[in-house]
Order: structure tokens, then sequence, then C-alpha cells
């Protein structure tokens, strides 16, 4: 009970949700658009959060450099499963994703000299004699943004809460340029090739472009997440880029309606508290059972939840129906 | 030889066992209406499909403005000026009428993911797009549906849309396939006149498949008969009535009741 009174607790919702709402951008951005199912969304994380944590231990390179390389990975790692399967049927892309992110994952997983392998960043070989962080440079940068905050608003600034304001910053300016993006003739081809190839392309539209372009646009949303992810965590682990994390951000967009970015910040604050929020589920009846007890019914809980909100509203919180149900 | 400005040369297409084109050869003047007429499974909208390049030939070559096309993806032959509809209507359901219409506008800054960070030259063409999708609408007479979704309108309504729709792509050369197929009679007489005054203002060529005779005579300069993937008539409209091979194929006793 006590700890949802902390707001240290509830920060870290926000922060989680961030990332995870980053995360889903992209996939709104391919999916809600261009109505390309990646399945795959976590390995572009994958790739630019390892690129950026191996830049900096191994190399010694700059991190916003190291950031951008890893971002630009993410992109390439894009450009790349795009243009190798994006011309199959949509379904086959969707399959492919799935096996593409986990070839990411097994690559750095047996990689061990150069990616640490199975015991994560922390075996990395750095330069020198130095600690193998990637989170100097970023660090120094929250400290000083503390120091200025907290004779402002008092305590309640620590790392966190600047981590917190930097990320749904970030969030808010991508939010803000896609959903200008989505308002270009660009998003309009794309929106038409969701449901056919065959009109755009009469019309001279070059689909296999447009979806292209999509699929890299939202890796690189995808790698901005995985930056941010390797800075909250501080250290990385294979473990961290299951398939499964690309279905938290398949979720978030479900959430949010995948056709309307403006949803998307909600959603994914109600992902975070459902994924954070629920752990600290301990007050009565949940004391009833042990802690090892209520991880299951925690699961059950957002699996109910998500049930009745799809049962209510299938279109998402903010999507419009008749979009969905239009034949 | 320069006024011809579609020459499609012994083209063959099979799909499996079946020949669906089977050595097709026509040509297309400049500035005509020509009409495909034939009974179905003929191979008519597949020879639409190869000409717009949604197919391509096993063998044979099409020249568009004494060019090869063949070989090309659709969407470079509809930048080179061929725009197609489809049998039956294509129209993208989720988005709105004004905005399948403006789907059509070529050489769009917008469609370059560049040129978002040059909203000026996105906007003037937007502005113009729209404007010129406003009166196309009106012209079809189905502009009160422009912001609603293209999947509420009628079959006929699509069919005028996917025609409008083609036009907004200011095209060389127009392959309709059935365009009046499902339309009211008024609409078609209205339809009629807009594409007559497309090819008398802005020297616009037609390639259409239509199965309604009279309108097919009325307004072909050209027709082309095919049946089981050749083209077994090609000629002026009343030459057409005359011939025996058409007679057999497809007209049959028709042509004794009118």
């Amino acid at each position: 009970m006590s700890a949802i009174m902390q707001p240290g607790f509830w920060i870290f919702i926000l922060t989680m949700s961030g990332i995870y709402g980053i995360f889903g951008l992209g996939l709104q951005v391919q999916y809600g658009v261009g109505g390309i199912l990646n399945f795959g969304h976590v390995g572009m994380m994958a790739l630019s959060s390892y690129t950026m944590a191996i830049l900096v231990i191994s190399h010694g390179i700059n991190f916003w450099i190291a950031a951008a390389a890893g971002v630009a990975v993410a992109a390439l790692g894009g450009a790349f499963l795009g243009l190798t399967t994006l011309r199959l049927r949509g379904d086959y892309f969707s399959i492919v994703s799935i096996a593409f992110s986990e070839i990411v994952r097994y690559v750095i997983f047996n990689s061990d000299n150069i990616t640490g392998g199975t015991q994560g960043s922390l075996a990395i070989p750095p330069i020198g004699d130095n600690y193998p962080s990637y989170t100097d440079a970023w660090d120094s940068i929250l400290r000083h943004v503390q120091d200025f905050l907290q004779p402002i608003f008092g305590d309640i600034v620590d790392r966190e809460f600047v981590m917190a304001i930097f990320i749904w910053a970030t969030l808010g300016i991508l939010l803000l340029i896609i959903s200008r993006v989505e308002r270009t003739s660009w998003a309009r081809v794309l929106r038409a090739t969701r449901e056919d190839d065959e009109v755009p392309a009469a019309l001279g539209k070059n689909v296999f472009r447009f979806r292209l372009q999509a699929v890299v646009i939202g890796s690189i949303i995808g790698g901005i997440a995985g930056i941010y992810w390797a800075l909250e965590s501080s250290l990385l682990s294979p473990e961290d880029f299951l398939t499964v994390v690309t279905f938290y951000g398949w979720m978030i967009l479900i959430l949010s309606g995948a056709t309307k970015v403006k949803g998307l910040p909600l959603a994914a604050i109600f992902f975070g508290f459902l994924y954070g929020g629920t752990r600290f589920f301990t007050f009565f009846p949940f004391s009833l059972v042990d802690s090892a007890q209520r991880a299951y019914i925690r699961i059950m809980i957002i699996g109910v939840v998500l049930i009745i909100l799809m049962m209510k509203r299938p279109q998402g919180i903010f999507g419009k129906r008749q979009e969905m149900v239009l034949e | 030889m320069s006024n011809l400005i579609l020459e499609v040369n012994d083209v063959a297409i099979s799909f499996g066992g079946v020949r669906a084109v089977n050595g097709a050869t026509l040509n297309v003047h400049v500035d005509s209406v020509t009409s495909v007429i034939g009974p179905n499974g003929a191979g008519k909208t597949t020879l639409f499909n190869l000409i717009s390049g949604a197919i391509k030939p096993d063998s044979g070559t099409i020249l568009f403005q004494g060019l090869e096309i063949q070989n090309l993806l659709p969407h470079k032959i509809a930048d080179r000026g061929i725009i197609r509809t489809f049998q039956g209507a294509k129209v993208i359901k989720r988005l709105s009428v004004l905005e399948n219409l403006m789907l059509g506008g070529q050489d769009n800054p917008g469609d370059s993911l560049i040129n978002f960070f040059n909203p000026k030259a996105r906007q003037a063409y937007e502005n113009a797009s729209r404007d010129r999708a406003m009166e196309l609408l009106q012209q079809i007479g189905i502009e009160r549906f422009a912001h609603e979704y293209a999947g509420i309108l009628s079959g006929g309504q699509r069919k005028l849309l996917d025609l409008a729709r083609a036009l907004m792509a200011n095209p060389t050369m127009l392959l309709l396939d059935e365009p009046f197929a499902g339309v009211n009679p008024t609409l078609v007489e209205k339809l009629l006149e807009v594409l007559e005054d497309l090819r008398t203002k802005h020297h616009l060529t037609f390639l259409l498949i239509e199965h309604d005779l009279e309108t097919v005579m009325n307004i072909s300069d050209r027709v082309i008969v095919m049946a089981e993937g050749k083209v077994i008539a090609d000629g002026e409209p009343n030459s057409i009535y005359e011939n025996q091979a058409v007679i057999d194929a497809y007209l049959g006793t028709r042509k004794a009741s009118s």
C-alpha cells in the first residue's frame, strides 16, 4: 500500500510508460498508418542500445555520437528487414520480423567478446581499466538538470524524475512530428496501401517505397526507445529484448486505437500502471495471498482489464470504430 | 505510326494451363475512343492488367508513345500517363471520398518525405488538389459525401469515384474497365459528356471495356473484339456488326433484334 503513496513509484511508472510509449509510437507509424504488422520491433531497440553501449564502453566514443549511431543502426536494421521481406505478403513479413528480432537477440547472446553475451553489458570489454558503463555522460547531464530543478521543486527531483522529464519531452516532440507527418499526402498514400496495393500503384505510387520508409521511420523511433531503455536500466542483457516486449508495444497501440496518435500517451500510462503498478497490489484482498501468487494474479488482472477494454472499446481509447468495421 | 499512342504486339500470357491472352495485337490512335468488347473470359481485363503493368506478358511487346512499357512496374507506367480504373471499382474504403480523389494527384511534393520540411510547397499542392477534387465530385454528383469514408458509397458511386480519381491523375490515356455498368442512365449521359469534353479539350485517349453495345457504338471511334484471348475483329463500329466472326463469338442473335 505504502508504495503507491510514494511519488517515486509514480515517477517510475511514468518513466517506463514513456519509454514504452516511444516504442509503441514506432509501431503506430508502421501499423496504424501503413498496416504493416511488425512483430520484431524489439530488435530495433536491441540494435540501438547495444550499438550505443559497445561504442561507448569498448571504443570510448562520445555518448551522443554513439547514441546517434545506435539509432542509425536500428534504422539500417529496419531497412534490411524491409528490403528483404516487405515484398512478401503482409503475414509473411510479420513472421519474418519475429525471426529478425530473435536473430538479433541470439547474435547478442552469442557474441561474448563484443556484447558480453549472457552476462550483458557488464561484460562488454572496456578500454583500459574503465568500468564498463555507458551512462556516465548521461548521468552528468541528469545531475546538472537535477541541481537546477531541485531548488525550485524540492526533494521530489531525483535522477528518475529528471529521466521522466527527458523521456516525456522526447515522446512529446516525437508525437508532434509524427502527427504532422501523418497529415501529409505521404501518409495518405501509406493509408491507401494498408488496404490495397493495386490502386496506389495504378496511380503512380511506388507502394514498396512508402512501406519501406514507414518501416525505417518506425525503426528509428524504436531505436530512440532503445537508447532510453539502456539509460534507464544502466545495464543491458539479451533478456531485455524478448519478443514479449514487442507485444507490450502492441498492447499500448491497441489500447490507444491504432490509427490515431493522440491516445498513445494515455494508453502508455495505462499500460505502465498495469505493468508496474499492479506489482504493488499488496492491500486487501491481495494481502490474503503470498507474493508469488500475487504475481500470477497481477498477470490475470492485466488480462481481464484488457479483455474488458477490448469488449467495450475495440477501437481503442481514441480510435474511430467506423474505421475498423468498414467493408 | 506517329498517330499511334499504344501498340500491343502479339502479347501472350498464361495462367497455369490457360492462355488468358493468346497473341493479341491491337493499336490505339491518339485522341480516340477505342472500345474492347467480347464475351466473358475473352481476356479483356487481362489485357488491361498487361497494359497497366499489373502483370507481365510471357511474350510480345507493348509500346506507349513509341517506348516499350511491358517490363515496367505499374507505378512507372502510371507515371508515363496511362491511368486505369478497375472492374467493379476499387475505392480505398477507409479513406474519405475526398482523400481517395486526392490520392490521384501526380508529382505531389507531399508524397516525398523530404518535403516534410517544405510545408509551403506541400500546402500549395494540397489546396489546388482539393479544389480540383471538389470540382470533380460536383461533376459526378457525390460532393455531399466528400468527407465520408468511401466505404459507405454504393456500387455505382464507387465506380464514379474510381473514374474521377483516374481523372485526378491527369492521364494521357485512360483505361476504363466497364465504367458504365451499374451507373444510372442519366449519369451515364453526363459521364459521356465529361469524357467527350476531356477528349476534345485535353486530348485524352480512351481505351475502354464495355458490355453495353449501344454506348459502345455511340462513343467509339474503333471497336476491338476479343474472344478466347485473341483479337478477332478490329474496325469502325459499323463494320463490327457486319463481321461474321463477331456475330458467332459475341453478338449472336442480338444483331437481328437491333
